[in-house]
């Protein structure tokens, strides 16, 4: 496949794996702004920011907000900044932007199922503001984006050729997931500490986002303990938004994509992911639980490793230099 | 029938309930101008036998019917993204190209008479060209003059004396016919890197959803192949030796025009569409970066301009070629279609000499007229063009598009008098054609039907043989009265129906 392609396809999914993430997101505070008290939410607005890296574009957040109506009116700017505003390139409006303009460029390498349905997704965001959304159910409108964005990955699913094409979509879903998955943690770890006393809906909100309250309701029952929710998210290889579960299907596509080919920057990518990989097996069940520090420390290791990787993957496959091809 | 997802007050020319509730038919107030050749009307207003039955069908249907069918076409486009931008227009890049929904119709015979035409004019064109960079015997015995076409900017010196496979130097070509009351002409021979035929395509595949029975009862020809024609008339062009060629299709990028054109393209023959980046020349041979490592190429069908294409041989601030793609050529180790330099044969000034060059390589008398045209080279034509401005369409000799065109009966006076000054200044940049009288087809507007000017560029390819789809891009100029149907000057498209037979019988074949 020719390079540019596959380097769009890559792009293309992790854009919409973001978008798709800031729509959980969204839709899980939207749903605390139903019931939860302020502070609460306030704490929840912070794990977003910090899990997306960012901070809000007004300023710092206020601490401490006592008043409903402030509230409110913070929660309408920080939900169009993250929406919508156009100088937010983590906004979901310019992610899915973002992988339109990607798709637009690989047009030829995608079915026109998947174009159509990504083109339509677009369109009906294009024109949309958070005045039309916020006293409309804004939830449902997250909701429904979502179920758009991955109305997309399903026609992938079920329609695209199993190529190079197709691995890079795979590899750029789970790099990015792996990145959004480890920051969340690693931020919700940060805000709230495993050995305090926790509200439920914390860690519960968390599993929401992360598509694992189910599953873990049924092998923990209601038993939200910190650690056990931890544990889940970063090394069920059952589940699929894990990081473990991530990292083998990353896995699983290097070794698709090397299969004709070996470069010195492709078998670093491979030998990057199966040492995280390792580590997860083998080293972390063994750590203290209670003991944030190191907690926080495999995840900002995964998230290196995960820089890592994209650029080896850059380079091995999207501007590799003439040497370093096989001999034509 | 009905249409539930149609909004009835779109933009797609939905017409409205008269008063009293009685519908108004589409072509109740269609008034031909019979100063020009109507495509459906006869001079005395009766529909032309092969479009009775369009003309009966489409008469008869609600008007919300046609609005929420021509809404249905433009939502298609829009969904699929069938673009053509228009320069310096706002929201540019992404620019819907405009349909009508009604469908022009040529019989069998308007048909065959084109094509033989067609063919005739690409064959000369072609041996025009192997002529001018090979032995030059034209300009020799003094048909055409040597200084216009050495001097013609478009004169690549660099082909001289490069072996190109079957002597094909165009291999797709893009001619601009029109028709008046004295028939079909040709206006221009796009013989460069023709853009429109994925809007032909494009628009049959809107108009044919939305008219399935009509279309069934007319014996319209398939134009679906083209893509496949285009494939196999590249391959033929693969360098000697080759067998199952690696074709790419060479685009400046998303930000060109027709880009919807190259993706389309790519997509129905099957080969990658690249950019000046993803290629590269090593050891003479143009390859591809691919996720596999880098991959041999060895036809190029490409939509950039010659002075892109290699900025070591021709511009050399050209950002969007392959350094090297030109030599590599030269050796032969790869064919670049068209070829560098076809633009010789469609400048305006040559255009003219046209009928010439077909009876010196053919032997025959042109099947297909051109324009009357007046080289302003020429002393007096350049003052019968400065004393009829107000008549004429002048037009610059290297342009294509309708950029840098006077259309003298639309000008102000100030307009006129700019544009002379142009002209003074170098006249042989300059030629001048009589306005024509563009012939009119029946389009849709908020009024029911209404005369506009309508074009056609069919599309010819030529490998080891020469080849043609029954169909053609049907411009339309879009603005009342204009007779302007460039696409990059905001012109849409209607399908072209090409029957295979007179079409008169359509009525009884009915299933």
């Amino acid at each position: 496949m020719l390079s540019r392609n596959a380097q769009g396809l890559y792009w293309m999914s992790r854009y919409l794996q973001r978008a798709e993430h800031g729509c959980r997101l969204l839709a899980d505070q939207f749903l605390s702004l139903e019931d939860r008290p302020v502070a609460e939410i306030e704490r929840s607005w912070r794990r977003i920011y910090a899990g997306l890296g960012r901070s809000p574009l007004v300023g710092d957040l206020e601490s401490g907000v006592e008043s409903e109506g402030f509230m409110l009116a913070d929660a309408y700017t920080l939900a169009d900044e993250l929406s919508f505003e156009p100088e937010n390139p983590d906004a979901i409006r310019s992610c899915v932007a973002a992988a339109r303009e990607n798709a637009r460029q690989v047009r030829t390498a995608i079915g026109q199922d998947m174009w159509s349905c990504l083109n339509v997704a677009y369109l009906g965001l294009r024109d949309v503001r958070i005045e039309d959304i916020w006293n409309h159910q804004p939830r449902e409108f997250y909701l429904r984006t979502e179920d758009a964005l991955r109305t997309f990955s399903g026609i992938a699913d079920s329609t695209m050729y199993r190529d190079h094409g197709w691995s890079f979509l795979e590899l750029g879903r789970f790099v990015e997931r792996v990145q959004l998955v480890a920051a969340l943690v690693d931020a919700q770890v940060a805000l709230f500490p495993t050995s305090e006393a926790h509200a439920e809906s914390d860690w519960g909100s968390l599993l929401g986002v992360c598509q694992a309250r189910v599953a873990f309701r049924r092998l923990h029952s209601f038993q939200y303990g910190p650690a056990l929710v931890v544990d889940f998210l970063v090394s069920d290889m059952r589940l699929s938004h894990s990081i473990r579960h991530a990292l083998e299907r990353i896995a699983e596509q290097l070794r698709a994509v090397a299969s004709r080919r070996e470069s010195a920057a492709g078998l670093a990518a491979q030998r990057r992911v199966g040492r995280i990989a390792a580590r997860l097996d083998y080293d972390w069940p063994y750590r203290d639980p209670e003991d944030d520090a190191s907690t926080r420390a495999v995840l900002g290791e995964i998230r290196d490793a995960c820089r890592l990787l994209h650029a080896d993957i850059e380079s091995a496959y999207f501007s590799y230099a003439i040497e370093d091809s096989p001999r034509p | 029938m009905s249409a539930p997802d149609a909004s009835p007050s779109g933009s797609g020319g939905a017409r409205d309930k008269e008063p009293g509730g009685e519908a108004r038919r589409l072509f109740g107030e269609y008034a031909a101008d019979p100063a020009f050749y109507d495509e459906m009307f006869d001079e005395s207003g009766v529909p032309r036998p092969h479009c009775r039955v369009l003309w009966e069908t489409l008469d008869a249907m609600p008007g919300a019917e046609i609005g929420a069918m021509q809404e249905r076409a433009e939502r298609s486009f829009l969904r699929e993204g069938v673009t053509f931008a228009v320069y310096g227009e706002e929201g540019a890049h992404e620019r819907i190209i405009p349909i009508d929904f009604l469908p022009r119709i040529l019989n069998a015979l308007e048909w065959d008479f084109l094509e033989r035409g067609l063919r005739q004019r690409l064959t000369a064109l072609n041996l025009f060209l192997a002529d001018v960079y090979g032995p030059a015997r034209i300009l020799g015995d003094g048909v055409v003059p040597v200084d216009l076409v050495r001097g013609c900017p478009q004169y690549r010196i660099e082909m001289r004396g490069v072996e190109v496979p079957h002597g094909t130097y165009v291999s797709v070509c893009g001619t601009d016919l029109v028709r008046t009351h004295e028939g079909f002409m040709v206006l221009e021979d796009n013989l460069r890197v023709p853009s429109g035929v994925s809007y032909m395509l494009a628009n049959r595949r809107a108009v044919k959803t939305s008219l399935r029975d009509l279309f069934r009862r007319y014996a319209v020809r398939g134009i679906e192949h083209y893509g496949q024609l285009l494939r196999q008339t590249l391959a033929e062009l693969a360098p000697p030796g080759v067998s199952d060629p690696c074709i790419v299709l060479l685009t400046p990028g998303v930000y060109n025009s027709a880009f919807y054109e190259h993706m389309f393209l790519a997509r129905e023959m099957g080969v990658e569409l690249v950019e000046g980046g993803d290629l590269l020349v090593h050891n003479g041979f143009v390859y591809m970066r691919t996720t596999d490592g880098l991959r041999r190429v060895d036809v190029v069908y490409r939509r950039i301009d010659d002075d892109f294409v290699d900025p070591l041989a021709f511009r050399s601030d050209s950002q969007l070629g392959v350094p090297g793609l030109f030599h590599s050529y030269r050796l032969g180790r790869v064919t670049i279609a068209n070829a560098p330099g076809t633009g010789v044969a469609d400048d305006k000034s040559v255009y003219y000499y046209v009928p010439d060059i077909i009876r010196y390589y053919l032997g025959e008398e042109p099947l297909l007229p051109n324009v009357e045209t007046h080289l302003c080279r020429d002393p007096r034509s350049l003052e019968y063009t400065l004393d009829n401005l107000d008549r004429l369409v002048v037009k610059m000799v290297g342009e294509s598009g309708g950029y840098g065109m006077l259309v003298g009966p639309h000008s102000t006076a100030s307009e006129r008098a700019a544009y002379a000054e142009q002209v003074r200044a170098n006249p042989s940049n300059f030629v001048s054609q009589p306005t024509l009288d563009l012939s009119c087809a029946p389009c849709l507007s908020d009024d029911g039907a209404v005369p506009r000017h309508v074009d056609l560029r069919p599309f010819i390819l030529c490998g080891r043989e020469t080849r043609l789809v029954p169909g053609a891009f049907c411009r339309v100029a879009l603005k009342p009265g204009s007779l302007v149907v460039n696409s990059s000057q905001g012109g849409g498209g209607k399908d072209l129906w090409v029957l295979a037979d007179q079409g008169e019988s359509a009525g009884e074949t009915a299933p």
